[in-house]
């Protein structure tokens, strides 16, 4: 009889141990989806200064400084600026100004000064600096006063 | 006009995204189709700065002249951090589909001599279905 017990309890804990081991684990799926995204951060504004000459009121000039902005991306946009639209001059100022906006990328994306539009392929940031330079052309010059213009900085 | 401008909206929904702060705009990407005379995305614009900014949202077409599209709102003063959604209705003017900018717009540092406007800008494609 006790024997019969030792081989039941026996034959009962190997069932137990069997049950135990057919335990599975089971995965859990994650997924996420990133679509093309873009952030632009003005930091500073830019600021012109008038050259000797009186003919060129540029960020490039003397005393000038460049407007940056800090670019973050998946990739796969463009970077842009647009052509000078929105402007303000002193009265006294009737001639007629070039604007040329310009930009340059520094960081994860590396571009060098240019007006024209960028691909940005690669994910990361990077710290975009714009220029501005007005010009006047023949006897013309700048006036004295306060002059404003707007750069459009484009990320599509 | 006001069941398509329903339907409109509804079509939306489809394409709205898990709104995420620190992102100027998203989507910046999408496809619509649409069985009415317009279709309808919405976008939402993110302020990433530590201030209250003013936000326009435009509307171009691809060679960035203007759409005339129902924005709402078409302005609006954004929180630091924040996102908030803009419903943006666009006709299709008797073309089977169109290709249109979204813009969010903003001069985070106005009034200074040399001005920095953000520009990020969707692109979209809207079909109409028959």
């Amino acid at each position: 009889m006790t024997l019969f017990r030792a081989a039941f309890g026996a034959a009962l804990l190997v069932t137990c141990i069997d049950q135990t081991a057919l335990a599975t684990t089971q995965n859990v799926i994650f997924n996420g989806t990133i679509t093309a995204t873009c952030t632009l951060v003005v930091v500073t504004n830019g600021t012109m200064t008038v050259s000797p000459d009186l003919q060129s009121l540029s960020s490039h000039n003397s005393g000038g400084s460049a407007g940056t902005v800090t670019l973050t991306t998946t990739g796969g946009v463009s970077l842009s600026v647009d052509p000078v639209t929105t402007t303000s001059a002193p009265a006294a100022d009737v001639t007629a100004t070039t604007w040329t906006p310009t930009y340059s990328a520094s960081g994860a994306h590396t571009v060098a000064e240019t007006g024209s539009a960028s691909s940005l392929t690669a994910p990361g940031a990077s710290l975009v600096s714009v220029n501005l330079a007005g010009t006047k052309g023949g006897s013309n010059r700048f006036a004295a006063g306060s002059y404003q213009a707007t750069v459009t900085v484009r990320c599509e | 006009m006001t069941h398509a401008r329903t339907l409109a909206t509804a079509l939306a929904v489809g394409l709205m995204p898990i709104a995420a702060v620190a992102q100027s705009m998203s989507p910046m990407r999408g496809e619509v189709n649409s069985f009415t005379d317009a279709f309808a995305v919405r976008v939402f614009p993110a302020n990433p700065y530590d201030q209250k900014i003013r936000v326009e949202i435009h509307v171009y077409d691809q060679d960035f002249q203007p759409v005339e599209a129902r924005i709402s709102p078409s302005v609006f003063q954004l929180a630091s951090q924040a996102s908030r959604p803009v419903l943006v209705v666009v006709p299709f003017a008797g073309a089977a589909e169109r290709k249109v900018r979204i813009c969010t717009e903003s001069i985070p540092f106005p009034n200074q001599q040399t001005q920095i406007k953000a520009q990020i800008c969707g692109k979209f494609f809207g079909h109409r279905k028959s």
